[in-house]
């Protein structure tokens, strides 16, 4: 029954994927046609695999690391709000890829150029410590009486939220103006253009933690009952709540060093899967990175073509959290009631 | 123990025990190596050497990234303002394709515009097939610069911050469109209008100024920037110090400095609204010049034009021998 929902899940998901990178693929501000890329015509051949195809395997990976720890940290807060941008992980991502940038300007105004122009090594290192530093805190502090209140940890969230975007901004002041305006762009979220070697060692990351999260679905099952549940059904709480955490931390440090704060990615997607798929997390989990790929990669075509007469594109967060905003409301006036 | 269906794991998993006995640490450890091991620039310093753009990017110089340039390129594209300034001044415009959205010379009305400077749109840029990518070097666009690079365009990659880029970019920039005779003229021509402004300068009264490039934030032309250059050419001395070109400033500072002058170089917002300065006494006493285009902010054949203006606010724009 669990395989044969998890087949249609997974099945519908690639899909999705198919489609969406097939749209964005193909549609551009640059009329392209397939059969001379293919023929490897230029420029078609270059847009469409120098570019767009790069560009759509970034949002795809941002997409599924995004989603798939939205999933997790619902699950571990057991609130459908719970979301890496909403909990402050994406910011304390934020905070630590600013934070490395920042060092290697501090260190070396000499050779910062080099360092801030490649979204590389430090930034990735930098944003996953940080994602983990804040989940960390979010989870300490959101316990009140030794015990974890949601609530409670979504407030320390938004509040650390506020408190990151202080510091970025003190560093942003402090940095050369050039610096800052990059920082700034990175920071809106924009699905740019990475070079092979960063999607390569984002693919990794992201691959490895959306992995160890799909192999604690079935924890996460017992873990969304509750602490004492869990422990009474047999789950080592500690250990296991431990290697979710660290799985969802690395998913949002890897996205936001690729493509910086998108964000509700976490919110939007597990929740409409949810309506389709139930709340198992075996068929949840999976579903989520396939969807939250397809969903990144939609989203950002979409930002690209829907200002193309301004000759301009907004970030890809600006536009989910268009989306984002609004659903977080609803959910919250939907609890609300059944409270 | 409980084991409803619902939470059995996977199949894949059932070892699921051992293998949360192995996860926690050795996960950390093997996403620090992993991460250490991503590629990336060690020292910062160069860029990942990719086929056709072995280059650094360009801290002091003009710099070549990807495959090399045709000795007279036909479809060129200005990714900054002022380069393509210097390229209507070369007497080339005819071989432009395309520039920034900013761009707003009568000459280039009616070229596609691919994106700012921030984010010029590679795709726009590689589909008007250019065979020359001029850049003012900057790292906020280097990711998709060196990208358009990679896919077999020539990028020119200019730093232009001071006076004496500004005259190299000519020279470059002549010499790449295949008419060095235009760029050295060119170049010359502002070599002469700088020295002419020297030699006016020195009949100037001495004036210290406050250049102001933004009112809301007050951000200021400080020691480094072009404006702050040109403005010593011209003879003034900038209030202003410290290490930063373009720093906000505090209103406190720019009153306690006292400026002989105010220039009001922020010619995109109202010109009234320098009413909000009026703590500052220049301001106060209508010792304000507002000039009246960004030519002082455009490091390119403007020069000459921009060190005009200056000169003739630090001659007209206070009374002589106003107090200090």
């Amino acid at each position: 029954m669990t395989l044969r929902r998890i087949t249609v899940a997974l099945a519908a998901g690639l899909v999705a994927l198919a489609a969406s990178c097939a749209a964005a693929v193909l549609l551009g501000p640059q009329p392209i046609s397939l059969a001379s890329a293919l023929a490897g015509v230029e420029p078609d051949a270059a847009i469409l695999f120098g570019l767009r195809m790069p560009r759509v395997l970034l949002g795809a990976l941002v997409g599924a690391g995004l989603a798939t720890a939205g999933v997790a940290l619902q699950a571990l807060l057991r609130n459908p709000l719970a979301e890496p941008f909403v909990l402050g992980v994406s910011g304390g991502a934020a905070l630590g890829g600013t934070a490395a940038l920042a060092a290697s300007a501090l260190i070396g105004p000499a050779t910062m150029l080099g360092a801030l122009a490649s979204s590389g090594t430090s930034v990735a290192l930098g944003a996953s410590v940080g994602a983990a530093a804040s989940t960390a805190l979010v989870f300490a502090l959101g316990r009140i009486g030794g015990k974890l209140v949601p609530e409670a940890a979504l407030l320390v969230g938004v509040v650390f939220n506020a408190f990151a975007a202080g510091v970025i901004t003190v560093v942003k002041v402090m940095v050369p103006p050039e610096d800052a305006a990059r920082l700034l762009y990175w920071l809106m979220g924009a699905i740019g253009y990475a070079d092979p070697g960063t999607l390569l060692a984002g693919a990794v990351l992201l691959g490895l933690a959306v992995t160890v999260l799909v192999a604690l679905s079935a924890q996460l099952n017992l873990l969304s009952l509750g602490d004492d549940e869990a422990a009474s059904l047999g789950v080592e709480v500690g250990r296991s709540r431990g290697a979710v955490f660290l799985a969802a931390s690395l998913a949002t440090g890897a996205a936001v060093a690729l493509a910086g704060l998108v964000g509700f990615v976490g919110l939007i997607v597990p929740h409409l899967l949810r309506r389709l798929f139930g709340p198992d997390h075996r068929v949840l989990l999976p579903a989520s990175a396939l969807f939250g790929a397809a969903f990144l990669v939609l989203a950002d075509a979409a930002a690209r073509l829907a200002f193309l007469p301004l000759g301009s594109e907004p970030p890809v967060g600006a536009l989910t959290a268009l989306l984002g905003g609004p659903l977080f409301l609803w959910l919250l006036r939907r609890s609300d009631r059944s409270a | 123990m409980i084991r409803h269906p619902a939470i059995r794991p996977f199949r894949a998993f059932r070892s699921w025990r051992r293998l949360s006995a192995w996860l926690p640490w050795r996960f950390v450890a093997l996403a620090a190596v992993l991460a250490c091991l991503a590629p990336g620039p060690a020292s910062g310093d160069e860029i990942p050497a990719t086929p056709g753009t072995t280059a650094p990017l360009p801290h002091s110089g003009p710099t070549w990234l990807g495959p090399p340039a045709p000795a007279r390129p036909a479809r060129v594209i200005s990714l900054a303002p002022s380069l393509t300034d210097t390229v209507i001044a070369l007497g080339e415009v005819g071989r432009l394709v395309g520039v920034t959205r900013y761009d707003t010379s009568p000459e280039v009305k009616t070229l596609p515009r691919v994106g700012g400077f921030l984010d010029p749109s590679p795709e726009v840029v590689l589909g008007l097939r250019p065979d020359l990518v001029l850049w003012l070097a900057d790292g906020g666009a280097f990711p998709a610069v060196r990208r358009i690079a990679d896919l077999g365009v020539p990028v020119l990659a200019l730093p232009v911050v001071g006076v004496p880029d500004v005259l190299r970019a000519a020279r470059v920039i002549g010499a790449a469109l295949g008419n060095p005779a235009a760029g050295e003229r060119l170049a010359s021509e502002m070599d002469a209008a700088v020295r002419a402004a020297e030699l006016a300068a020195a009949a100037l009264p001495r004036r210290r100024v406050l250049l102001v490039i933004g009112r809301d934030p007050l951000v200021v032309a400080g020691p480094g920037s072009y404006p702050d250059a040109l403005l010593r050419i011209a003879g003034g001395e900038n209030v202003v110090t410290g290490g930063r070109p373009w720093p906000i400033y505090s209103l406190e500072k720019a009153v306690t400095d006292d400026p002989d002058l105010v220039v009001d170089a922020a010619v995109n917002e109202p010109a009234d609204a320098i009413r909000r300065l009026a703590a500052i006494p220049a301001v106060k006493a209508g010792r304000v010049v507002r000039l009246p285009d960004d030519r002082v902010l455009r490091p390119g054949p403007q020069l000459p034009a921009a060190l005009g203006q200056l000169q003739s606010a630090l001659r007209d724009g206070a009374p002589a021998g106003a107090p200090r």
